[in-house]
This record gives C-alpha cells, sequence and structure tokens, in this order.
C-alpha cells in the first residue's frame, strides 16, 4: 500500500486512492468545489491545487492517485496564494446576491472566501449576464449567474439518477447550466442537486425564501417514507416562527450512510415532512352524538381502559408498521400477552407504491420489517372475518394506531363495520378520516418528536431520535402504552425507550445481542463528507 | 440514408453528430430545436448533448441564415493590416452592426477569429466556404452588388 | 536549400496522384512494408529528430514509442489539421496542395504504430483543402493504398476525415478527442496521456499535418540526413508562416534554427513600406513576443524555450512601428477569451476579466493598478488549468506588458495611444492598425 506524506504526517492508505482523499483521512483542509466522493472526478473547479514534490506545477489533490513516496505541501505560500486567486477567478462574474440568495450562511463561495480569500475585489468591470430565477423544474430553481461550472449537478444526472437533464451549454465564461429547451428537471431524485450544488446556482423552490439557515437547528433521524429508511437531518427553525406561521420543520436534508443512502434521499421524502407541523391532532377528543369535546389525558385514558375492560374480547387492534419496534412490542405485550387479545393486527401505515432500482421501494412504510422480526404477519383473513363480525354487531369496539383503516384496508365497508361499534380509538398524529369518525382521538407525536428504532427493509435496526417537542398534547405512542397500561393494572416499568429496546433485546431473538448505545444514529453529516470543514460562524455547530 | 452512411464510419453513434448535424444543417439551412430532436433520438443521446454541441462550435446555425453571409476575420495580422476598417466599411454599407442580418435577410455580418489565412489579410470567409482577402473597400463594394 | 514540402506549393495547383506519383511518390510507404519492422520505423523517426510541428515541438518518435502494443484495445492514429492557432497557415497549403504526402505519411504512420484505423480532424472552415483531401483519400482508396490489404501486404488501414465545427480548442490533444467522440471539445484531465488513453479510451497516436508530411521524406533519405538538416536534437525543416507587416506574407520552409532576422528579412522582404520593426510574435499566438532587439535568434524549440517563448506552431506574426502594443494585446486576448472552452475556472473566468480590462484601457478607461493587474491575473492563469489554452494566453500576456511597458502605461494614465501623436496625420493615407 502506498505511504505518502501531507504536511509532514505519513499516512499510508490503499492504492487507487487519490490525494485529497488520503488528506482527508489525515484531516488536512484541502478546499474544493467540484470534487465529490460520490460522482466522477471534473477537476475543473482547481481549487484543490497543492504542491508536490519534484513536480515543477501544483496540482490537483483529487485527480492526483496517492503514490509511494510522494510528498505534498498544502499551505505553502504557493499554494495559498494559488488558492486565493483560484477564488479571486471564481468571484469575477459572481454576482452579489448574497442578501437575496438562499445558500447564504451555507455558501461555499462564503466560507472559502473567510478561510482562503480576504482579497480586496479589485473587479472593475461588468460582470456577465445570464438568466436568474429560472425554473428548471417542479423543485428547483437556478440563478445561472451564480453558478461556478462545477458541474456536479450535470454528473449527478448523469450517473446518479441517470436521467440527463442537464447540461453546460455555450462557451467560455458565457457557460450555463440548462435543461433542453421545452424540458424539465423532473425526477425522483432532482432535489439532491441543490444539496451538492456548493453555491446558491441551484436552490429548492421548496425552501426559497422561506427561512435564513442560520436560524436553522438541525436533528438527525430517519427517513418514514419508505422501507429504506434513508439517513436524513431535520432543519428546523424556533427562533423565527413569526417567519414562518409556526411552522418549525424548514427542510430535510440527507444524512451520509455508506450502506442504506450514501449521500443521497429521493423527493418524496425529501419533502414529506409538512405532516409534522400541518393538520396535527393537537389535544385528546372525545366525540358524542351531541358533541366534539376536548379531554385532558388523566380523564380520557380511564374511559379508553374501561372500554377495553368492558369489551373483553369482542375488540380488534390495528396497529401499523409505521410504529417504532419499541411501540409494535408494547403493543404486543399490552394487547395480545397480557390482555389476551385475539384480534390483534397488523397492517401497512401507508398503501404500497412505486418502486425503482435505486432508493425508492414499494413499501411505504419504515417499520414492516421490524414488525415481521416481533412476529406479526398480514392476515387479510383475519382482519376480513373481524369486520364482518363487526357488521354482525359481534364486536364492540377498536383501536386504531396511525393507519387510516377506513381508507387504507383492501377492504369495502369499512366505515358501515365501525359505525356498528360501541366505541372506536384512533392514536395518531395527524387528522384523517378515521379520526374524524373515532369516539376517542389520542394525538400521538410524530417520529422527529420521539425516541425509538425502525428496521428498514434489509433489518438494519437505526435509531431516530427526539428532536422537538410534540405539539400541543402530543404523546409517544409508547407512552400512551404504557400509562393505558397502567390504568389497566398492569405495570410496564418504562420511563425511556431504551428501557423498552433492553427488554425487546432480551425477548426477541431478532434484537439479541443489540444495545440502543451501540446503535449509533448510523450515518454521518453529508457535510462532513464533502463540504468544507471551516469554523463554525456562530456557536451552534450544525450551521457552518 | 446519408446519415446511416455517416454513423457507420465511427465506432460510437455519438461521434458522428458533427457530421450529421452539417448535413442537416446543408439540407434545411439551419438547424431548429425539433431537428436537434430528433438528431438526439437517432444517435440515441439526451437532448441537451445535442444542444450542448449546438452552442459550443461556432459554425452551426440555430437561426435562418442570410443568404450573403460575412466573415471577416479580427485576430491578430487581420487586425494589424486593417481589418477593424473593413468591418466598418461593411457596416456603413449595408446598415447593420457585426453579429446582424439585414431586415431583408439577403447580408450578415460576422467577426470571427482566425481562419488560418492570414498571409492574404485583412481577409473573410464568403458564405462558410470561399476565403477572400486582402480585402480592399472596392472589394468589398463588389461582393456586395 | 533544397524543398521538401513546399516544392508542391504552386499556386493553384494540387498533385493529385497521377502527379504524386509521377515525381516518386508513395516510395515510402512501399518501402516500408516491404523492407521494415514497425520498430524500425519508430527507431528511425526517433534518429531523425523530428519533432511535433503542431505547437507542442515533443520529439515525435519518442511520443509513438509510449502506446503500449498488447493491451487488447486497436490502437488509433488521429490527424490534427485543426490549424487554429492564429499566424499559422501552414497545414492549409499541406493539405490543398499536396494531400498524398501527408497520406503517405499518415500510412507509414499507421503501419509503425500497428494502426488500422485513422482519422484526420480537419478544422471545419478549411473547406477547400477538406474538398482536395477528400478527393485524394478516395484516390488512395481506389489504387489500394488505403482500405483492406493496402499495397498487397494484408495490412488493413482505415481513414476516415471528419470536419471540425469551430472551435481552436479543438486542436488541443485532448479537446480533440472529445470533439471526435462526438461531444464538447473539453480537454482531459491528464494522466493517462492519449497514448495509454485516448479515442475511444484506446492507445492513441495523435500528430500534426507537418509532422506527418515529413515521415516520407525521412524514411527515403535517412533520419540522419534529415537531423542534419535542422539544428541540435531539432531535425530537419519546418514550414514558417509568416504573416503581419512583411513584404511577403506566405510559407516558408526553412531549417529548425534559422534566424528569426532571417526568416523577416530575407525571405519575407522586410517590413513594408521599409518601416522599422517593432514587435515579433514567434510561434503562434501563444507565444511571448520578441522586441525588435531580440530576432537574432535560432528559431527551433529548445533555443526559443530558453528565451522564454516558443517556437509554437511556427506561426510568425511581425509588427511594424505603426502598431499600438495595447490593441495587438487586445486582439490576441479577445482571441483566447472567444476560445476558451470555459470547463477550468482560471482561464474561463481569466481570459475573459482580462480581455475587459483590455478593452477598458484600450478605450481609454486605464486606471492605476491595470498592468499590475494584468501581471498578477497571468501568474495565476499560467501552470494552474486543465490544458495549456491559459498558459498560451498567459505567454503573451505576460511578455506585452513586460516589454512595452511604457507603451501601456501612457495608456493607462493618458487614457490614449501615443501612436496617435505621432502618426494623426498618416493614419488617413495608410491601413494603419488604429
Amino acid at each position: 500500500m502506498p505511504k505518502l506524506t501531507i504536511d509532514g504526517k505519513e499516512i499510508e492508505v490503499p492504492k487507487g486512492t487519490r490525494v485529497i482523499e488520503a488528506a482527508k483521512k489525515l484531516e488536512t483542509d484541502i478546499p474544493y468545489y467540484c470534487y465529490h466522493p460520490g460522482l466522477s472526478i471534473a477537476g475543473n473547479c482547481r481549487m484543490c491545487l497543492v504542491e508536490v514534490e519534484k513536480m515543477p506545477k501544483l496540482q490537483i489533490a483529487c485527480h492526483m492517485e496517492a503514490m509511494d513516496g510522494m510528498v505534498i505541501r498544502t499551505n505553502t505560500e504557493k499554494v495559498l496564494k494559488t488558492r486565493q486567486h483560484i477564488l479571486e477567478f471564481l468571484l469575477v462574474n459572481h454576482p452579489l446576491d448574497c442578501p437575496v440568495c438562499d445558500q447564504a450562511g451555507e455558501c461555499w463561495l462564503q466560507d472559502y472566501y473567510m478561510k482562503h480569500g480576504l482579497y480586496d475585489s479589485r473587479v472593475n468591470e461588468n460582470k456577465v449576464k445570464k438568466p436568474k430565477a429560472v425554473s428548471l423544474g417542479p423543485t428547483v430553481m437556478l440563478d445561472a449567474e451564480r453558478c461556478i461550472l462545477c458541474s456536479r449537478c450535470v454528473r449527478f444526472t448523469d450517473e446518479i439518477s441517470k436521467t440527463f437533464e442537464l447540461g453546460i451549454i455555450n462557451r467560455g465564461d458565457h457557460g450555463e447550466i440548462t435543461v433542453f429547451p421545452g424540458k424539465e428537471l423532473k425526477n425522483p431524485y432532482s432535489g439532491n442537486v441543490v444539496d451538492i450544488c456548493p453555491v446558491g446556482a441551484l436552490t429548492d423552490k421548496d425552501f426559497r425564501f422561506k427561512m435564513r439557515v442560520w436560524y436553522l437547528k438541525s436533528g438527525d433521524s430517519v427517513c418514514t417514507g419508505c422501507a429504506r429508511g434513508c439517513n436524513i437531518q431535520v432543519q428546523y427553525n424556533l427562533d423565527r416562527p413569526h417567519h414562518t406561521k409556526g411552522d418549525r420543520v424548514m427542510r430535510l436534508k440527507p444524512r451520509f450512510n455508506e450502506n442504506i443512502n450514501k449521500w443521497w434521499i429521493c423527493d418524496e421524502g425529501r419533502y414529506g415532512y409538512k405532516f409534522h407541523d400541518h393538520n396535527r391532532i393537537l389535544k385528546p377528543l372525545k366525540r358524542t352524538q351531541e358533541r366534539l369535546e376536548e379531554l385532558a389525558w388523566h380523564k380520557i385514558l380511564p374511559e379508553v381502559a374501561h372500554g377495553l375492560t368492558s369489551a373483553k374480547s369482542k375488540l380488534g387492534v390495528f396497529l401499523s408498521s409505521q410504529l417504532s419496534n419499541e411501540e409494535l412490542f408494547l403493543a404486543k405485550n399490552l394487547f395480545k400477552d397480557e390482555l389476551k387479545i385475539e384480534n390483534v393486527f397488523l397492517v401497512p401505515g401507508n398503501p404500497p407504491g412505486f418502486q425503482d432500482d435505486f432508493l425508492i421501494r414499494a413499501d411505504k412504510n419504515p417499520n414492516s420489517k421490524g414488525a415481521e422480526a416481533l412476529g406479526f404477519t398480514s392476515q387479510d383473513k383475519a382482519i376480513h372475518a373481524f369486520l364482518a363480525d363487526c357488521e354482525k354487531g359481534l364486536m364492540k369496539g377498536v383501536v386504531v394506531f396511525g393507519s387510516d383503516i377506513l381508507t387504507g384496508l383492501k377492504e369495502k365497508k369499512v366505515l358501515q363495520a365501525v359505525q356498528k361499534l360501541e366505541w372506536s380509538v384512533f392514536i395518531g398524529s395527524n387528522h384523517n378520516l378515521m379520526s374524524e369518525y373515532a369516539t376517542f382521538v389520542l394525538p400521538s407525536a410524530t417520529f422527529i418528536e420521539k425516541d425509538g428504532t425502525f428496521t428498514n427493509f434489509e433489518g438494519r435496526v437505526q435509531k431516530f431520535e427526539k428532536i422537538l417537542e410534540p405539539l400541543g398534547e402530543a404523546e409517544p405512542e409508547w407512552r400512551i402504552l404504557v400509562t393505558l397500561a397502567r390504568e389497566l393494572g398492569i405495570h410496564f416499568h418504562f420511563d425511556r425507550v431504551e428501557e423498552i429496546f433492553k427488554e425487546m433485546a432480551l425477548q426477541v431473538d431478532f434484537f439479541k445481542g443489540m444495545t440502543y448505545e451501540k446503535l449509533g444514529m448510523g450515518g454521518s453529516d453529508i457535510r462532513s463528507m464533502a463540504a468544507p470543514t471551516i469554523p463554525a460562524l456562530e456557536q451552534d455547530a450544525n450551521i457552518l | 440514408m446519408k446519415a446511416d452512411a455517416l454513423v457507420a464510419k465511427y465506432e460510437t453513434k455519438r461521434a458522428s453528430i458533427l457530421e450529421v448535424l452539417r448535413l442537416l444543417q446543408e439540407h434545411y439551412g439551419h438547424i431548429t430545436l425539433e431537428m436537434e430532436e430528433a438528431v438526439a433520438q437517432y444517435l440515441e443521446l439526451p437532448a441537451i448533448n445535442v444542444r450542448e454541441v449546438m452552442t459550443f462550435y461556432s459554425l452551426f446555425y440555430s437561426e435562418p441564415k442570410a443568404k450573403t453571409r460575412f466573415h471577416v476575420c479580427r485576430t491578430l495580422t487581420c487586425a494589424l493590416l486593417g481589418g477593424e476598417e473593413m468591418v466598418k466599411h461593411l457596416q456603413e454599407k449595408l446598415g447593420i452592426k457585426a453579429g446582424q442580418k439585414t431586415a431583408d435577410g439577403k447580408f450578415s455580418i460576422e467577426t470571427v477569429e482566425c481562419l488560418g489565412a492570414c498571409e492574404i489579410a485583412p481577409m473573410m470567409q464568403l458564405n462558410d466556404k470561399e476565403y477572400i482577402g486582402p480585402l480592399t473597400k472596392e472589394k468589398i463594394d463588389a461582393l456586395i452588388k | 536549400m533544397e524543398k521538401l514540402i513546399s516544392k508542391y506549393f504552386i499556386p493553384g495547383k494540387t498533385s493529385f496522384l497521377a502527379d504524386y506519383l509521377a515525381d516518386g511518390g508513395y516510395k515510402a510507404a512501399r518501402t516500408v512494408f516491404e523492407k521494415y519492422q514497425p520498430k524500425d520505423v519508430v527507431d528511425l523517426v526517433k534518429q531523425s529528430n523530428l519533432r511535433g510541428l503542431g505547437g507542442a515541438g515533443f520529439p515525435c518518435g519518442m511520443k509513438w514509442s509510449f502506446v503500449p502494443q498488447n493491451t487488447g484495445r486497436p490502437v488509433y492514429l488521429v490527424v490534427n489539421a485543426d490549424e487554429g492557432e492564429p499566424g499559422t497557415f501552414k497545414d492549409k497549403y499541406i493539405m490543398y496542395h499536396t494531400p498524398h504526402l501527408l497520406i503517405e505519411g499518415i500510412i507509414i504512420t499507421a503501419y509503425a504504430n500497428n494502426v488500422h484505423k485513422a482519422y484526420i480532424y480537419i478544422r471545419g472552415e478549411y473547406v477547400e483543402p477538406y474538398e482536395k483531401l477528400k478527393k485524394a483519400v478516395e484516390e488512395a482508396y481506389a489504387k489500394g493504398f488505403l482500405g483492406k490489404n493496402i499495397f498487397g501486404k494484408g495490412y488493413d488501414l482505415e481513414l476516415v476525415i471528419h470536419r471540425g465545427a469551430g472551435a481552436y480548442i479543438c486542436g488541443e490533444e485532448t479537446g480533440l478527442l472529445e470533439s471526435l467522440e462526438g461531444k464538447k471539445g473539453f480537454p482531459r484531465l491528464k494522466p493517462p496521456f492519449p497514448a495509454v488513453v485516448g479515442l475511444f479510451g484506446c492507445p492513441t497516436v495523435i500528430n500534426n499535418v507537418e509532422t506527418l508530411s515529413y515521415v516520407p521524406f525521412i524514411v527515403n533519405r535517412g533520419a540522419e540526413w534529415f537531423a542534419k538538416l535542422g539544428s541540435d536534437k531539432n531535425g530537419g525543416l519546418r514550414l514558417f508562416s509568416v504573416s503581419g507587416h512583411v513584404k511577403k506574407p506566405g510559407v516558408y520552409e526553412l531549417p529548425l534554427g534559422v534566424s528569426l532576422r532571417e526568416i523577416i528579412y530575407e525571405h519575407a522582404g522586410g517590413i513594408r513600406e521599409d518601416r522599422k520593426l517593432k514587435a515579433v510574435v514567434p510561434g503562434g499566438l501563444s507565444a511571448a513576443i520578441f522586441t525588435a532587439d531580440e530576432i537574432d535568434v535560432g528559431m527551433d524549440f529548445d533555443q526559443l524555450r530558453n528565451k522564454g517563448t516558443m517556437a509554437g506552431s511556427g506561426g510568425v506574426i511581425v509588427m511594424d512601428e505603426t502598431t499600438c502594443m495595447v490593441k495587438a494585446l487586445l486582439a490576441t486576448m479577445r482571441f483566447f477569451a472567444h476560445e476558451s472552452c470555459g470547463q477550468c475556472s482560471p482561464c474561463r473566468e481569466g481570459t475573459g476579466w482580462v480581455h475587459r480590462i483590455l478593452e477598458r484601457i484600450a478605450k481609454g478607461g486605464g486606471r492605476g493598478k491595470d498592468i499590475e493587474t494584468l501581471l498578477d491575473i497571468c501568474s495565476f492563469m499560467g501552470g494552474t488549468t486543465i490544458c495549456a489554452l491559459a498558459d498560451g494566453a498567459a505567454m503573451p500576456l505576460r511578455s506585452y506588458p513586460t516589454k512595452f511597458r511604457e507603451e501601456f502605461e501612457y495608456h493607462v494614465r493618458e487614457g490614449k495611444c501615443d501612436l496617435d501623436l505621432v502618426r494623426h496625420s498618416e493614419r488617413e493615407a495608410r491601413r494603419i492598425f488604429i
């Protein structure tokens, strides 16, 4: 394996490693724009030029293969001066858009200028004019003047999404990113080009002018849009609620995970965050013929408990593959083992959909595999029989977690069946048809408001953590189950999700040997994988 | 099909793109966006790649050409020998500026970079074919007639 | 001095097959098939000290020896007939007047490198030379000199003429390959070099038209003979394209190492109107200029490099005392800005920026630090880019304000040309570069 020296530090790397990757391993900062570890090498920005002993010209670190005995220097005066001038070149035609550009605060031109530039501008000429505020498609906005022609986005549509929408037309400094006239940038992964654009040339329409990034805080989580469980980062704003009408979540970004999603997420996952702040069930509700009233938790749960006890075995429980492993485990324990209810069903929270050979899975639920590991199977026949019994008036009640069984089941006439019951309980985070009919509506937290684990379609168990407080009086399902159990005289001694996980790992084969701490958060910040690593301008380390 | 014969000369379909575009241009005068898409389909390429080639190279016309096209060289030798004056003269005589076409579509003027004919500077290329030089105001007047 | 290639340059005449054969044409190709192994040909060309005459001046035989055989992939030969370097027009003459000489050179080179498919990339603007070349290629095919089993020796060689579409950067080796493959002419990152990974990912020999056109002479008359015609390590003759303020612009075939003074005053007839020489571009627009007192220099690759410029494409552009150096540099940088492919940042932004500064100075808007800025920019345009276009822009950019500092300072300070004062009365009478 070749051994090379970078700034006096020695490192041995596998053959074929590029100098820029070797430098990263040594935590040596080499700035770059066009390089991206997930894309082919373009070598056009020239920011990563470094000094190589015995070579008269500076060489780009992103392309040069690390050879045995190579001596690299990344911080000599020649290198630093060259970097400064390369930056100056990139800024010659760059418009002074910072005040109106979404990228401000996370812009690599700004960041590198503060670290490698710090010169006075000497451009006294007119800048090249190009199209601004061009809609490239449903998700992405282009400002061609801001573009530094690093070609990351073009390489993305060629190599990753393989949809070939983008290209660079014209020659020289009139070069522009564009789509073919009349065509659009429209593919299931289009939002990723905004992530990889180092400047404000490609911006997200969904995020456009919404929030300045230095007001954003972030937390790590896992996407629940399908069974892949791509790692995400939830970026939210609590400081400026008046800018966003109280919406907390501003956008989702992917986190790098070598095994699951690399640097990417699909558009459906990326833009599917509005439900955390819209159409939420905020308080426990009790619905009678006469009215709908808000009821405190400590008042409503005894009523629910009473319903469960009096119904005895004449009830059904619908769990969903949207629930976490811990919640499914608790639910199974409570309803099946303790209460000995037979009709405990697992249904998909969302119906199946489109699948491709990249990230998107047909199963649009995050925890089907987890449910399977916990012993749940699909029971269409039994569900059918249960609903038939409901219609005949043989059943008393139903408890539904999350999924909208009135619209989601393959059955017909579910509404009629449910209306024949004495009571029904809906536990969920957002309003749907079921919550419009249920007797008791219990507000639950969304997955960013609670801790837990999901098992993705490959059997990988991933942790997600509480990032925000639940809205209104919502509670995580696991705590609802613990409290409900207490009302029923069953004692689950769980104060934290880790404790549930520990118990689960002891009882369930699939989870044997796993520990909550060791699970880790799986992925890592994409910004640390492919971004300038400079000291943050603010105390919040998440904001680069 | 003539285009098929062109494509057959190359190892990949894509490599024949310049010749195919030239063929279309010789036949139709200029290349519209529809034609670009057709070429893309014919060569099994994304349409944007055809657009890139059309905009990168100088010899392709996306708009209808003028009947008589004066491409006057402006690089060093021609500039040293009065090329700028020749352009000014043309502009005066035709009433248009370099980069424009006359309203009746008869004439157009372009200033172009070195055509590899510095020995007859100042010179121009007429209708993308003939090299004419050394230019004089009289020669230009004769060409306009 | 005996003319080799240029003896065919008779105005209006093309040596088609009958003429060329009568003159002893294709004898070298035949000899090579009958008497030489491919390696012998490579050695022969090495010993001849034939240099790349397109601009880089790399020893031709050595370049051929970099090509790996036995990779399992075919070896291609690509002839660079893009001739985009301003001031250069010699390849045009070869293709127009004696296309068979080029074809013969191609055949020998192909044999030397185990090539069975060759392309000629000719610039799209060369319409008449293309037509002559096309006819010559058809003649060669008809005669069995190209195609299957050429010369009856069981060797196949296909030759395709491919026309460019107007881009100087496609004269750069890897830009040419990209263009030939049907893409924009964006030069590639090197390594790997074209000899190893070239056209369609296969080993490729790329040579200029003129370089290949000398190969038949080397085969016919010997490597030592050819080497002696030139200077030390720079073998043979070359075609100098002389233009500008000379009495007899044209192509002059002279030995490598000939004095620049001789080229200008003896062969090209001296300065028009017997004026004073002011500056000379010695090797195509990308070369640093010489002042009038620097022209006693031998025009070969090594000597010119030692003088801080380059022999390049052999394009000699002569500027007399009526030339405004600021405007001359402006025309130069305007060219590079227009032709930059735009791939990498120093060239794309640098050439455009420099062009705009010079335009402002030429129009009278020069400001205090402009010259320092220009010189600083060119320090970082050179040596930082994917290909040598930026280096080619940086060299003249540095040499003009360095060697004509006062003239540039006058322009910036006064907002006009100091020539105006001297030449005002003459400007109307002559076709002066204003």
